[in-house]
């Protein structure tokens, strides 16, 4: 509880900090909003240009770019210092860290308040409420909460394959630069159906680079295309399930890379 | 002896890069993974479909494999090394680049000379390597080829100094990473990287057509592919050449401006 009030005072004196420069502040949103909207964008071009893409509709497709953009929004709010860590372990942060009594992913987190994080929740919420509103589909109680679970199981997921790519960091600085693709792969693959790519690379964005599991199968469950997403039923069911379950592995293989990691004075 | 110094300054980055094998690795992997991933997302797409905004589907796939190339050819990693102006700026580093004896702008173009070059060879055997594969069409004839690669230098000649704007930025804002990502998506959104430009609304085409940005990667892959037929093309490499020109001697002018504001231990 002591833990969570420090959090909470630190996070507020990090907001406090971003306000030091105003226009910056505004300008940080901005880019939030912006890099959702490229995603839209290029979800919009795709879904005008190449209708009933893989079979769905486009109010259907729509529920997949609106469900992984507000995972994203979350995880960038809540967990996304993991994103781009290197810097940090690169500047040696790491080691002070070490040396102050809170956990150091806990420290991590609490570097600087995501400004960012506000543009990128507000065009994913404008955008989930557009999914919602021109969905056919009847929005019962167990559908919106396995919508909310998706959200969630989403963010964890990503926050899980982000925060392996930093425990490769603590060894290899220069690892950060696989944070950037994974975001680019998020932004471009994970915003529609993968049935219209081949088995074999669809089969690669599931079992090799989990990004099917943050908002297509949760999608294709919701929609009634369970049974067409090429692995079976129940693993696509269980998807935000598999986000928290990645996401504690990689809490725990955070802990072991912490464990042996050297820093810069060895 | 200049010859040498030039040398010597181009080869900064490239050097970083290849004594950094983790990083050499992720580029050759993403490469190749990014260009797969492009190629089946397009065949996908077109499974159903025939031309769509006058693109067929060999059309759209060789330009988008060729916008995954021609990305890398600027894509080095100089926040790594701590290098970018931005981080020269925030450091105070920059006044380095007022002490040599070699002027600041012929040491920044040097450098993106030999960034580019780097990144060109690794989008040349890219090419190649997708050329013998059958994923990209060959141009359709020697003379679209030679405009091709015109337009490409001329295109790489335009970026260079758009991106020579993003920095020049850095020496009047204090904070400024934001308007950076924000410049850096428009270049991205409005050049073509994120799809063919050509599949965009009329009024997003016409709006771009003002911009320097198409010059830089639309305009050359439009060309390669024959969306935009040779008749055309002198026009499109004239309204290039305007971009090179007049970003140079704006540039120019920023350079001369931003000479005044580098302050050196307090001034």
């Amino acid at each position: 509880m002591n833990g969570m009030r420090i959090a909470w005072r630190v996070t507020r004196l990090n907001f406090r900090a971003q306000l030091e420069y105003r226009t910056e502040f505004l300008l940080m949103i901005a880019i939030g909003a912006i890099w959702q909207v490229s995603v839209i964008v290029f979800a919009t071009v795709l879904l005008t240009r190449f209708t009933g893409m893989g079979g769905w509709d486009s109010s259907e497709v729509l529920l997949i770019p609106a469900t992984r953009m507000l995972a994203h929004g979350l995880f960038v709010l809540l967990l996304g210092r993991v994103h781009g860590a290197g810097r940090q372990i690169q500047e040696g942060r790491i080691d002070i860290y070490l040396t102050r009594p809170m956990p150091v992913y806990r420290q991590l987190q609490l570097a600087f308040f995501p400004t960012n994080a506000i543009g990128d929740l507000t065009v994913a919420v404008g955008l989930m409420v557009g999914a919602l509103s021109r969905s056919q589909l009847d929005w019962t109680p167990g559908r919106i909460s396995y919508l909310i679970a998706a959200v969630v199981g989403g963010m964890f997921l990503e926050a899980a394959l982000f925060t392996a790519i930093t425990c490769a960091g603590l060894r290899f600085p220069a690892a950060d630069y696989w944070s950037r693709w994974l975001e680019e792969l998020l932004g471009t693959f994970g915003s529609y159906p993968l049935n219209v790519l081949p088995k074999a690379v669809g089969g690669l964005l599931t079992y090799g680079l989990p990004l099917a599991f943050v908002a297509y199968f949760p999608a294709a469950i919701l929609t009634g295309h369970g049974h067409d997403t090429g692995v079976p039923y129940w693993l696509a069911a269980i998807s935000p399930l598999l986000g928290v379950v990645a996401y504690l592995g990689a809490r725990v293989l955070w802990g072991w890379s912490l464990r042996h990691y050297s820093g810069v004075n060895g | 002896m200049a010859v040498l110094h030039a040398w010597r300054a181009a080869r900064v980055t490239p050097l970083g890069e290849l004594h950094a094998p983790p990083r050499m690795t992720a580029v050759l992997v993403r490469l190749a993974v990014q260009v797969v991933l492009v190629a089946s997302l397009w065949h996908g797409l077109y499974a159903h479909t025939g031309t769509t905004a006058g693109l067929a589907e060999g059309q759209a796939v060789t330009y988008a494999v060729l916008a995954v190339l021609a990305s890398r050819i600027r894509e080095l990693d100089q926040y790594a090394g701590r290098d970018t102006v931005l981080q020269h700026m925030h450091f105070g580093t920059i006044v380095y680049w007022y002490l040599r004896p070699l002027p600041p702008q012929r040491y920044h173009a040097l450098r993106a000379l030999g960034e580019q070059l780097y990144g060109f060879a690794w989008a040349l055997g890219g090419y190649l390597v997708c050329l013998a594969a059958g994923v990209v069409e060959p141009p359709r004839s020697a003379a679209v080829a030679g405009v091709f690669v015109l337009s490409l230098l001329l295109g790489q000649g335009v970026l260079y100094f758009v991106m020579l704007t993003l920095d020049q930025l850095c020496f009047w804002t204090v904070r400024n990473n934001a308007a950076m990502l924000i410049l850096i998506f428009a270049q991205n959104l409005l050049s073509g990287v994120y799809a063919p430009l050509w599949f965009f609304p009329d009024w997003f085409i016409t709006l771009s057509g003002f911009l320097p940005f198409q010059a830089t990667l639309s305009v050359p892959l439009s060309l390669y592919i024959g969306r935009i037929p040779l008749s055309d093309a002198f026009g499109q490499l004239a309204i290039q050449a305007f971009w090179v020109v007049a970003l140079f001697l704006f540039t120019r002018f920023l350079w001369r401006r931003a000479a005044r504001r580098v302050i050196s231990q307090g001034g």
